[in-house]
């Protein structure tokens, strides 16, 4: 302990214990796992993301959505109340992360877990305003205003078909609308393709008959 | 600062070793490893990347792989796909004339005279010459597929009986053995003279249920 | 140097026979660089660490500027206080003890000559690559460029030259044990040997897997989770107890007397210190044998953390001397909070209150604990401590000093303790289905309210510390001019 290369080697091997068993094991586990064929359509699990989906990935990140929302069922040997709660039919599992470029599995629930917000809020329109300002859909959310992710312009000619359908005291002046941007687009985009709600072989859908 | 303290330090040195280890300390240490030996052990799934539910299951290995097997029909998907789609195309429809249908064939579905025997025996051996397919001529031939192992026929059967609105029970790998054993000495591949010469197996002798379909 | 009294040191020193004057010379500029830089990140992580809190009470403060949102503010903070603050100040107390400690200047030889002007060059350009690092790198996230992987959101390029700074300073200070002239080390010693090597290692494999070049996402959660752990217990806090392993003996005028234990507690720690951050798994996408890992790991990280503490707490034996040090005051509640720590994460991975208070304010207080208590607390003993010794003279205001240990210490306690209670009953309410989200939203609106008063009193005390030190640092300056330098 009192010369440089015991002490060294020493402390090598001991580190060496925590970072082949949390990071090459895993890595050589989980890294190596590949989609499964969906028996259902002759695609595969987990589904994979269209282009905006991919785009939205990004904003996803550098807005820092995962400061308060997880993208994980937990299992039902540790807590039932997730899938209790109708965040997801099954625990969610490595694999459903394949698709991604970053594991968003967050720390922190000060919002909805999302790993299922796909399946839960399959409607666009209802991402458009709650982004725009939450508290109109969700009263009391804690969720903060994303409306830089909208455009408010002058309406010409016609009204655009993207525009939100605001009202109380959301709504723009007359003769404006307001409208989503293309990083908008791409996030909400990306929020939809959000589902793991399909069956795995390590992750049967147990309830759901329809989803054999 | 302070150069007086010269001795000091190896006085440090002597006394910081005199005192030994409480036994209590090292006892409770032991213990607490012993527990995380044992708490790991029961609960590690075998460290296998498949077992998900800690409590379902221990080194013996079962548990959870015996409850969620691999899905034969997605496996047996990929395997049409990679074996069988050529002729039968992935719709399952064949080739009009040339390459019959599986959607509702009465051999896939063991209707009819055909039992789960013959579909098997077909797929191991192959069948050639003339052949009727719901109503259908063909005269072609089919090559045997007695290299694929009786798992990976099993789980192909399988797939072709539930997709495409077909609805018949599945083959188990066990009654794919037990043909290939009878079926050892064929040579030649199949007629179907030769293959309705044999009694048929139906489905409700070899599954225990009705076919579902009639 | 031994003209200066200090308030504290009318007992005996135990540190080397050698020319320590000579050896705080070799040091002063990086160090103080460190140390002051340090300290005003704290000041601006404490002050954004506000608004992020306010945020949950008023989501519509400061709100609709993208750039201020809670999602950007918060891990600026988070990433402030870990790279900012802790590692920075980590690294100027680690290459002050470790020079002391192996009774050699930095870079070797009498640190002078063109070599040792070089040296101390390359090292002063290196904490300024630092600083730049961190600027740069807050910056990114506010300008929105967050790689989104939780405590590594800076940019591939920002996180390289934390790094490289690293290693230019790193290197010289694992280097100074090898050439010390004092003979058997100490047990600081090996803490501080072992912090040194071991950033690089998991900074550099964490942010080569997760940003430069990532890995299949299936395989990030547990790289995750194996980053988070160590940083904290692996780089961190072996600083944090080397500064007590080092000081305490000193300032208490007292042996270590239990060399064996100090062994095994340095052994276990660094054994299961890698582990420990796997409670962040339990349940979540992983194979069961990680959640049972974590569990495992999560309780027997109570082992080292009580082993070191009843250590270095049973050399307490005068309470006036300790009462009489805010240096050793503040390096003794570093070790209660640790010993805190340790029984927070020991509970807290139970499977059964994992599922209940996980992603809840419980284990963000765990994590404020950890940062703000075990790690920073005796960083600030040791910053206490070493700044008199490196400007020569008794520089801090004992006024500024004590308000800081004080609002420190109650803004902690209240902040720790509100998130325990407040996680605790919105995991109590997560667990029935019937309770909607919202709800439980609701209920935590009074905690959130008062973690800002929580909030408030650690920026006044940052604050103060910035005071405190601006002023001794300026004081240095004046004198200097007085005697026409």
């Amino acid at each position: 302990m009192h010369r440089l290369p015991t002490l060294l080697s020493g402390i090598f091997l001991v580190f060496l214990t925590s970072w082949l068993g949390l990071v090459a094991y895993p890595s050589l586990q989980l890294g190596r796992l590949t989609p499964v064929a969906d028996a259902d359509n002759g695609g595969s699990l987990p589904p994979t993301y269209g282009g905006q989906a991919i785009a939205g990935q990004r904003i996803y990140a550098t807005e820092g959505c995962i400061s308060c929302h997880s993208q994980q069922v937990r299992q039902t040997s540790i807590t039932t109340s997730d899938v209790d709660r109708g965040w997801g039919v099954r625990p969610s599992v490595a694999r459903d992360y394949l698709r991604d470029s970053t594991a968003f599995l967050g720390s922190r629930r000060l919002g909805q877990d999302l790993s299922n917000v796909g399946v839960r809020r399959p409607d666009a329109k209802w991402h458009f305003i709650h982004l725009y300002h939450p508290s109109a859909v969700c009263e009391g959310s804690l969720m903060p205003c994303f409306s830089d992710l909208f455009l408010v312009r002058k309406i010409q000619g016609q009204k655009s078909d993207d525009a939100l359908n605001l009202t109380g005291e959301d709504a723009p002046k007359d003769g404006y609308e307001v409208i989503p941007t293309a990083d908008a687009k791409n996030l909400v985009a990306y929020l939809l393709s959000l589902r793991h709600d399909y069956p795995l072989p390590e992750a049967p859908v147990k309830k759901n008959g329809a989803a054999k | 600062m302070n150069h007086d303290h010269h001795n000091n330090q190896h006085e440090n040195g002597s006394e910081e070793t005199s005192r030994p280890l409480s036994p209590w300390l090292v006892g409770a240490f032991m213990l607490a490893l012993c527990w995380g030996g044992f708490y790991l052990a029961f609960n590690s799934g075998g460290f296998r990347q498949d077992v998900y539910e800690s409590n379902a299951v221990n080194w013996a290995g079962g548990g959870v792989a015996a409850a969620a097997p691999v899905d034969p029909k997605v496996v047996g998907k990929r395997l049409y796909n990679q074996n069988c789609v050529v002729c039968h195309q992935a719709s399952g429809m064949g080739v009009a004339g040339q390459f019959p249908p599986l959607v509702g064939s009465e051999y896939v579905l063991a209707e009819g005279n055909m039992g789960d025997n013959h579909l098997v025996m077909l797929v191991l051996n192959g069948l050639q010459g003339h052949f009727m397919v719901k109503g259908q001529a063909y005269n072609n031939a089919m090559v045997p597929w007695k290299q694929l192992s009786d798992e990976q026929i099993a789980d192909i059967l399988t797939y072709i009986r539930s997709d495409w609105g077909n609805n018949a029970p599945p083959i188990t790998p066990d009654f794919v053995a037990q043909i290939r054993k009878e079926t050892a000495s064929a040579t030649d591949s199949y007629t179907q003279e030769q293959l309705m010469a044999m009694p048929a197996m139906k489905p409700a002798a070899s599954q225990g249920s009705a076919p579902a379909k009639k | 140097m031994s003209d200066h009294t200090l308030p504290h040191h009318q007992h005996e020193s135990g540190y080397p026979p050698v020319d320590s004057k000579a050896i705080d010379a070799s040091v002063r500029l990086p160090v103080i660089i460190l140390f002051g830089n340090a300290i005003h990140w704290l000041v601006v992580a404490a002050l954004l660490s506000l608004v992020v809190s306010i945020k949950l009470i008023a989501p519509g403060f400061l709100g609709g500027i993208s750039f201020l949102n809670y999602g950007r503010l918060a891990p600026m903070a988070r990433d402030l206080m870990l790279y900012g603050w802790a590692s920075q100040a980590a690294l100027g107390a680690g290459v002050w003890l470790m020079a002391r400690l192996c009774g050699q200047p930095l870079g070797g030889g009498d640190g002078q000559g063109i070599g040792g002007m070089l040296l101390r060059t390359l090292i002063i350009s290196a904490t300024v690559l630092w600083n730049l690092a961190v600027l740069l790198g807050t910056l990114a996230i506010f300008a929105g460029y967050s790689t989104g992987v939780e405590w590594l959101e800076y940019p591939g390029w920002a996180s390289a030259m934390l790094l490289l700074s690293f290693l230019l300073i790193g290197i010289w200070a694992v280097l100074l044990f090898d050439r010390r002239s004092t003979g058997r080390a100490e047990v600081a010693q090996w803490y501080l040997v072992a912090a040194f090597c071991w950033f690089p290692w998991v900074y550099g494999t964490a942010n080569l897997l997760l940003v430069w070049k990532p890995i299949q996402a299936s395989a990030q959660g547990p790289i995750q989770s194996w980053y988070c752990g160590s940083l904290l217990a692996l780089w961190l806090l072996p600083v944090a107890l080397a500064s007590a392993y080092a000081l305490l003996p000193r300032l208490l005028g007292n042996h270590l007397n239990r060399r064996h234990l100090a062994t095994l507690g340095f052994w276990m720690l660094l054994l299961l210190g890698g582990w420990n951050g796997m409670d962040r798994l339990i349940g979540g996408p992983v194979p069961a044998w990680m959640t049972s890992a974590g569990v495992v790991a999560g309780v027997l990280f109570l082992i080292p953390l009580f082993m070191i503490s009843i250590n270095l707490l049973g050399m307490v034996r005068k309470r006036a001397i300790v009462a009489g040090s805010i240096s050793c005051r503040f390096l003794l509640m570093g070790l209660y909070a640790l010993i805190t720590v340790g029984v927070i994460g020991a509970i807290a991975s139970l499977p059964d209150v994992s599922g209940a208070v996980r992603f809840t304010a419980f284990t963000e207080a765990k994590t404020q604990l950890w940062i703000l208590g075990a790690i920073s607390l005796p960083l600030f003993g040791l910053l206490y401590e070493s700044l008199p010794q490196l400007l020569g003279r008794d520089c801090w205001s004992p006024v500024l000093s004590g308000r800081h240990y004080i609002l420190t210490l109650v803004g902690l306690g209240m902040l720790v303790t509100l998130m325990l209670l407040g996680g605790l009953f919105t995991g109590l309410a997560l667990a029935d289905p019937t309770v909607s989200f919202l709800n439980i939203t609701s209920y935590s609106y009074p905690f959130h309210v008062m973690e800002c008063v929580a909030q408030l009193l650690l920026l006044i005390a940052a604050l103060i510390l910035g005071a405190n030190i601006t002023i001794a640092l300026a004081g240095d300056y004046l004198l200097n001019k007085k005697t026409g330098k």
